[in-house]
């Protein structure tokens, strides 16, 4: 995922009483809660609006096949959810490799 | 939580970033997530620190706020609400950061503003003061004085403040501090009739344009140390009809003339710099000031307005989590003898009701706080 603005702060102290993967866990499932959030939201928003205007019942989500066109993108939405997911594990990683690579 | 109506996303003014349907879930997930970690979260936890400090030996320790800070970070639900508590605030800016760079040419062609009233002025030579260099204020990433070129950290930090005051402030103007400094102004001197005005450290202009519509004859000019920020607020302030003049400067010290302006003010500003610069900062504000004149400092509550010890304890916190490089120092100062010491006279310190608009009101100022938001810490004094 391409980024033109920052989205590390500079200065995090550590917290006491809280190891820093407990702490990347809680971020992560934090992630999670709030795409949930989004995901439900955009589907209560569509059925309502399909409902609303008799465009279909709920056998036609259950019965639908996505195109290749419609994979595609769904493939780019995991990755994004991925990328937002586990973001923690990513960062924690790249400031060990700076350490390490600037040990060498 | 009317300032962030679901049904009208749209609000106040163009500059201001628009959430799509998810970013809007997005972000209204994340200000539910803060509600929920101060609602629910953190009552808890000034329930055990109460407890460890009424269980504390008051012989054996003459600090007890760092006592309990010490038998608190040996248990586990305490890391976990402060590291929520961060979390929460890293998405805000997050999700706003996603939204801003989804409309960044959209922003940059509103910013392309063929007749301005005011003006915008970048010094390529600008250092960025250690105090704001150091830590990112508020985790906003790349902090204050992010320059990249573009005005993107302005939207960022206006829609993230936004979000960040849940609606308290001013709602998407977020422009009670600023109407509230001159509603002070107001409240002593009701018949002023300014010419020159100056905002020291104006953000995104949110306090520099109720100053511009509160005295329309006036050439209001505002400062800071961020190339994006002034870029931006040079933008909402042109795109909200105000005549401002944005220039970057380090309000340590400035390049104007002595004894420039009728009204030299700041909000919220003194906090987010050291206790060196609130000294060198009061000192310019009164050598900027013209005789008769007068400079007003508004500050969120002192310290010593505190209740209890968890006031103190979570101010702490606050400051060393969010990144708040001058809140103890700031929020302890004792202003009175600060402004004389600059140089003021007539010098008051108190607290002046917050006011929706700085003409209407009300103008009301008294030395107790009426409770956080409703109303400001406030110190003023003549040239």
């Amino acid at each position: 995922m391409t980024s033109i603005m920052p989205r590390t702060p500079k200065r995090l102290d550590p917290i006491e009483g809280i190891a820093p993967f407990d702490e990347q866990l809680l971020a992560m499932v934090t992630a999670l809660t709030s795409e949930i959030a989004m995901v439900r939201a955009r589907l209560d928003t569509c059925e309502r609006l399909l409902i609303d205007n008799g465009v279909i019942g709920a056998a036609a989500i259950e019965a639908y096949v996505p195109d290749a066109s419609a994979q595609q993108q769904r493939e780019q939405d995991r990755n994004r959810l991925l990328h937002k997911v586990f973001r923690p594990l990513h960062e924690a990683a790249t400031a060990e490799l700076t350490a390490a690579q600037g040990a060498v | 939580m009317n300032a962030f109506d679901e049904a009208s996303p749209r609000l106040t003014h163009d500059l201001m970033a628009q959430p799509s349907h998810d970013e809007l879930t997005e972000q209204l997930f994340v200000r539910d997530l803060k509600l929920y970690v101060m609602g629910q979260l953190e009552p808890r936890q000034k329930e055990i620190a109460l407890a460890e400090a009424a269980a504390l030996d008051r012989r054996t320790t003459n600090d007890a706020v760092g006592s309990v800070r010490r038998k608190m970070e040996g248990r586990a639900s305490f890391g976990a609400w402060l590291a929520m508590k961060r979390e929460s605030q890293r998405m805000l800016w997050s999700a706003v950061g996603d939204s801003v760079e989804r409309q960044a040419d959209r922003l940059a062609a509103l910013a392309d503003i063929p007749d301005p009233r005011g003006s915008v002025t970048i010094d390529p030579d600008f250092a960025v003061p250690d105090y704001i260099a150091m830590a990112d204020v508020h985790l906003m990433p790349g902090g204050y004085g992010l320059d990249d070129g573009s005005l993107l950290q302005g939207a960022v930090m206006d829609r993230g403040g936004a979000v960040y005051m849940l609606g308290r402030n001013g709602g998407m103007l977020n422009d009670l501090r600023g109407q509230t400094a001159l509603a002070h102004v107001l409240t002593r001197m009701p018949d002023i009739q300014p010419l020159h005005i100056l905002d020291m450290g104006c953000g995104v202009g949110t306090s520099a344009v109720p100053a511009a519509m509160c005295f329309p004859d006036a050439e209001v000019t505002a400062i800071d140390v961020g190339a994006s920020m002034l870029r931006y607020a040079h933008a909402r302030a042109e795109n909200l009809g105000a005549r401002v003049h944005f220039s970057q400067q380090n309000a340590e010290s400035t390049t104007f003339e002595p004894a420039s302006f009728d009204i030299v003010y700041s909000c919220a500003l003194l906090h987010e710099t050291s206790p060196q610069a609130v000294q060198t900062i009061l000192a310019e504000s009164r050598r900027l000031l013209r005789s008769g004149g007068i400079a007003v400092h508004l500050e969120v509550p002192l310290l010593h307005s505190s209740e209890d010890l968890w006031s103190e304890l979570s101010d702490e916190l606050e400051a060393q989590y969010n990144n708040e490089p001058n809140w103890r120092g700031a929020l302890s100062a004792d202003y009175g003898s600060l402004m004389r010491e600059a140089g003021f006279h007539d010098v008051v310190t108190g607290y002046q009701a917050t006011a929706f608009n700085a003409r209407g009101g009300p103008h009301h100022f008294g030395q107790f706080s009426e409770g956080v938001f409703r109303s400001w810490f406030v110190t003023s004094g003549r040239a």
